[in-house]
């Protein structure tokens, strides 16, 4: 019944690309070149992709709950979806990162201005600081 | 008059080196007594060391901020400062600033937290396209709708801020065409708003920065903005007053 959804050539070829993806991640966190926070997302979602590969009645069943006639189109519906929600993730990642990049450029810029301004004073009296 | 307010003049400026020196000699005349700030938004020209001489106080951000960024750097360090109020005015000269003090009146007398200068409440003066102009009236509709702010001119740079207006600026300030978003932000905080006239000419040296598709972008961008307009109290937190600075 499984056997009909999805072909073991197909099956074999989705599981084969979703561990290499996995492998992928997991050696980038792995080597400090993507955070474990900013891969999370990735891990669970493949690692839920990966299940279905496995076991094609989750797509089955998944299908009929959301009555989809056909399974394969709960399949796309669900990859669009996992896209989707990764993208989403990326692009708020993204914005609070230009937030934070614009707070502190501006921070620099009132650092620099403060520095200029001690540099035109003069110098203090050696040993003073206290009052 | 009680106690004259310590004044910091906020100029965003992205290379505007040719616009400044005069625009600096003109300030310095009209309100003597007021600090400079220019905002040297990742300028490539000499604008940094033009201001420097001009007896400016130079924010240099080392990355191009945007106007909204830039500005909000300016509110930083007049919050930082301890300053009682802040006057923005654009770069590139198209504000007269003789209109600076009649902008700080009312935060001196305690009639308005943020003042904006309206090109339409004085006589002549450059006053846009028929199309831009059409394009203000929309949103100073909109803003009106939205939060009852009333302004015939809510995409002027010129604008005057106290105290409560500078502490919440510095909290957040919108980005990318920020001048409608943000008074819509501050009529939402509770903040008195006025408008006074100011003369606008059109800008000396360069060009502006606003073409037809920018115009069309800025419209839809603060749109949406106006819809979504929250409360934004988390926000605030991203910019916590500093423990001891002030000097």
């Amino acid at each position: 019944m499984s056997g009909d959804l999805l072909s073991p050539h197909m099956r074999v070829f989705a599981i084969a690309v979703l561990l290499v993806f996995l492998g992928w991640v997991m050696s980038l966190v792995r080597h400090h070149r993507l955070s474990l926070r900013d891969s999370l997302l990735w891990l669970i979602s493949t690692l839920a992709a990966l299940a279905v590969a496995v076991f094609p009645r989750l797509l089955v069943w998944t299908a009929r709950a959301l009555q989809i006639e056909v399974p394969a189109n709960a399949l796309f519906t669900l990859s669009f979806l996992y896209v989707l929600v990764n993208l989403l993730s990326i692009t708020l990642a993204v914005s609070s990162g230009s937030a934070r990049v614009r707070r502190l450029t501006q921070e620099c810029a009132l650092l620099r201005a403060e520095l200029e301004r001690l540099k035109a004073q003069p110098a203090p009296p050696a040993g003073g600081g206290g009052r | 008059m009680p106690d004259p307010l310590r004044v910091l003049i906020i100029v965003p400026a992205f290379n505007e080196a040719r616009n400044l020196p005069g625009l600096l000699r003109a300030l310095r005349e009209v309100s003597p007594r007021s600090d400079i700030c220019v905002v040297d938004d990742g300028s490539t020209d000499d604008t940094a060391r033009v201001a420097r001489e001009g007896g400016a106080t130079v924010l240099r951000c080392p990355v191009n901020l945007g106007i909204g960024g830039a500005v909000q750097a300016g509110y930083l360090w007049a919050r930082d400062h301890g300053y009682d109020a802040a006057v923005q005015i654009d770069g590139d000269g198209q504000h007269d600033p003789a209109y600076i003090a009649g902008a700080i009146r009312p935060i001196a007398e305690g009639r308005a937290d943020l003042v904006i200068g309206s090109r339409f409440l004085v006589e002549g003066g450059f006053r846009s396209t028929f199309l831009r102009r059409a394009g203000i009236r929309y949103l100073s509709g909109f803003l009106r709708l939205r939060c009852g702010a009333r302004t015939t001119d809510p995409t002027s740079g010129f604008r005057a801020a106290g105290r409560k207006a500078i502490e919440l600026f510095s909290g957040w300030y919108p980005s990318d065409y920020p001048e409608p978003e943000a008074i819509a932000f501050a009529t939402r905080n509770h903040l008195r708003l006025l408008e006074v006239p100011v003369h606008m000419t059109e800008r000396l040296h360069g060009r502006s920065t606003i073409n037809l598709w920018r115009s069309f972008y800025y419209l839809i961008k603060v749109s949406f903005a106006l819809v979504l307009l929250p409360r934004r109290p988390d926000l605030l937190a991203l910019n916590p007053p500093p423990p001891e600075r002030a000097g």
